[in-house]
């Protein structure tokens, strides 16, 4: 009968009810939709890097991290990168050349970093192809081509076609020059891809470089959900030489980032929680000081305090678990209609690309969170009613009937 | 045999800015099967001595025997379950809980005793035919008039056959009619049931039903007669 009378106290000021429910209905849509954003950015932020600049895996010269010299290479890079091929798990892989230097244009010049890139292969691990915006990857110019991230060759004012030149320091540590022609501009919202790097054929630069079969890097892209510490364990045994990293570690930022978005999707949580306690135990304390009278009637009749104080939680649960489902529903669905169309932050991401975001969002929530969300919030509504149970205990029956 | 015995009660009230002396040394005995009224004009302490012959609150001074239970040396918790137990209440109103059927009010406290399903609704639908309100048993307490609540109050005080019924000014919001046909409907039960009824009141028409008398004045008994 404690259900039944808890029941049917919450249709008694609706209003009220509904207050209590919608808070929880507003809490639970709000942390779903809240995580399912901070997912997407950070889902979409670590997709692009990995999947279009650092990829999976990496093999270096161990040296070549502290000091990128051009003679830190893999040795027989190119074997190991066909032999990979086969292995189990792998996709893909490539190999580059890579030289710091200078990019100049008539306008201005930029300390870059040059990739001498595989085409056929690189496209297969990064493709980068596929960020073509203007232009090619390498198909259409035919001495020296050259692509550049869109933010870099705005900031040198070429484009398509345009003449740069390159200096840097050939195998011999003498000053070289080239001049280069742009092939294609490609747009992503890696800092990397979009500044920092300058993409030629690894022909073009070995040449350049004095020296052939020079590989410093050797990436690898792994098949979706394979366990890239497999990969890697087998890599090291059989070259303990070389030094094998998976993106995280080759990244760190990126870990970093994870970290940030978690706590700052706690402070989030804390906050919306914070706001539910407080409207709950507002608005439970109104229920149960308008019901001074009864409360002290029960009480003096003979119904013990564990029976008033359950009676004021099982109130404030039975709104919990009627506001559940209705605000589950709702953030479900909001999230099911945004990771299908995005949301196009394109008006305002001029700053947000430059930070490394795509401009379209699509948020996502694994079902175990809409889960834990869940009972996030019903254990906020269950603490929020702590305190006005606890009042309504606290009552003395005597007190409460003299108010007659 | 007497099922409560108050022994030289006194109450101070100090959280007042002059202390309240709501009795002064009040001593009784009620014996099982009475009808006794505690009687005296308004503020003479008849529901502070009710309170405390109910468990309800503390005396500051005397002891208080309740079906040979000394009741002082019980806590809150304790005090709870003895009035579960042993004590049926009427109050002069907010008796019912509204979310509930005059049914539902009546098997309420055989309900918080755990008496079976079968138990329940037989005592109570027993207790409403013998108070005339049998029809409104699947009604809510807002859609009866106050003499029809009043009766319901009786009848869920009565149900679990406890050791003595304390009311309080019960009569006090109803009409000339429906304080007779309650007082009649208690003194029924009071026969047929042997329930024991100590309540207090004001209303000449309501003294005279009752057949023990106690008058207090000032808080002190300064009269008690049987009739
Ligand atoms: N909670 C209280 N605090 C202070 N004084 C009280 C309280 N309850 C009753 N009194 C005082 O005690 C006296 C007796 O009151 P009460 O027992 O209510 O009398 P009655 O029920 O006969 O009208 C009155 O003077 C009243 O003002
Ligand atoms: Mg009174």
């Amino acid at each position: 009968m404690l259900f039944i009378i808890a029941w049917r106290n919450i249709w008694r000021n609706k209003g009220r009810s509904l207050v209590v429910m919608g808070s929880i209905v507003v809490g639970i849509w709000a942390l779903i939709f809240a995580t399912g954003a901070m997912n997407a950015f950070m889902v979409g932020y670590m997709a692009d890097i990995i999947n279009h600049d650092v990829s999976n895996l990496q093999v270096h010269h161990p040296d070549f991290k502290t000091d990128r010299d051009v003679q830190f290479t893999i040795p027989n890079g190119e074997q190991k990168a066909d032999e990979l091929r086969h292995w189990e798990g792998v996709k893909a892989t490539t190999t580059r050349t890579l030289v710091n230097g200078m990019i100049a244009s008539p306008r201005k010049a930029s300390g870059v970093q040059i990739r001498g890139v595989d085409v056929a292969n690189e496209t297969r691990v990064t493709a980068v192809d596929s960020l073509i915006t203007e232009g090619s990857f390498f198909q259409n110019v035919r001495r020296n081509p050259i692509v550049l991230g869109n933010q870099l060759a705005e900031e040198l004012r070429v484009s398509e076609r345009s003449k740069v030149v390159l200096t840097f320091n050939d195998a011999n540590g003498n000053i070289t020059s080239a001049a280069f022609r742009v092939d294609g501009i490609v747009k992503s919202s890696s800092v990397n891809i979009s500044k920092q790097y300058a993409f030629v054929k690894q022909e073009d630069l070995t040449r350049l470089l004095g020296l052939g079969g020079l590989v410093h890097e050797l990436a690898i892209l792994t098949e979706p959900h394979f366990d890239e510490k497999i990969v890697v364990d087998e890599y090291q045994s059989k070259y303990p030489d070389d030094l094998i990293e998976t993106w995280r570690e080759i990244s760190p930022e990126m870990d970093m980032m994870q970290e940030m978005y978690g706590s700052m999707l706690y402070v989030l949580m804390v906050i919306i929680m914070l706001a539910l306690v407080f409207g709950i135990i507002n608005t439970m304390l109104m229920a149960v000081l308008e019901r001074t009278r009864e409360l002290g009637m029960l009480m003096a009749v003979g119904m013990s305090k564990v029976r008033v104080y359950s009676l004021v939680l099982l109130e404030t649960i039975f709104l919990g678990i009627l506001g559940a489902p209705i605000g589950l529903g709702l953030g479900y669905l909001t999230i099911r209609y945004f990771s299908e169309t995005g949301v196009d932050l394109s008006q305002y991401s001029e700053g947000l690309e430059s930070f490394g975001y795509s401009s379209i969002l699509y948020p996502y929530i694994e079902s175990g969170t809409y889960f834990q969300i869940v009972i996030a919030v019903l254990i906020t509504a269950f603490v929020g009613a702590v305190y006005p149970a606890w009042k309504a205990v606290r009552l003395k029956p005597v007190e409460a009937l003299h108010m007659i | 045999m007497s099922i409560i015995k108050a022994e030289n009660i006194t109450k101070i009230y100090n959280h007042t800015v002059v202390p309240v002396h709501a009795l002064n040394g009040v001593t009784l005995e009620i014996d099982r099967g009475e009808f006794t009224a505690i009687v005296g004009p308004s503020g003479c302490g008849k529901t502070t001595l009710l309170n405390i012959l109910g468990g309800l609150d503390h005396p500051t001074s005397g002891s208080v025997e309740l079906a040979n239970t000394d009741i002082t040396s019980l806590n809150d918790g304790q005090l709870i379950d003895f009035r579960l137990k042993n004590i049926g209440f009427v109050f002069q109103a907010y008796n019912l809980i509204p979310v509930l059927t005059t049914m539902e009010n009546v098997e309420f406290i055989m309900l918080l005793q755990k008496r079976t399903k079968k138990d329940r609704e037989a005592r109570a639908m027993e207790l409403l035919s013998q108070m005339g309100i049998a029809e409104k048993a699947n009604q809510r307490p807002s859609q009866l008039s106050g003499g029809q609540q009043q009766r319901v109050a009786v009848a869920r005080a009565l149900a679990s056959k406890p050791q003595f019924i304390l009311a309080d000014e019960p009569t006090a919001n109803l009409d000339s009619k429906s304080t007779s046909s309650l007082l009649d409907i208690m003194a029924d039960m009071n026969r047929e049931e042997g329930a024991t009824f100590v309540f207090s009141t004001h209303d000449q028409r309501v003294i005279e039903k009752a057949r023990r008398v106690i008058t207090l004045e000032d808080g002190r008994v300064v009269k008690d007669e049987r009739k």
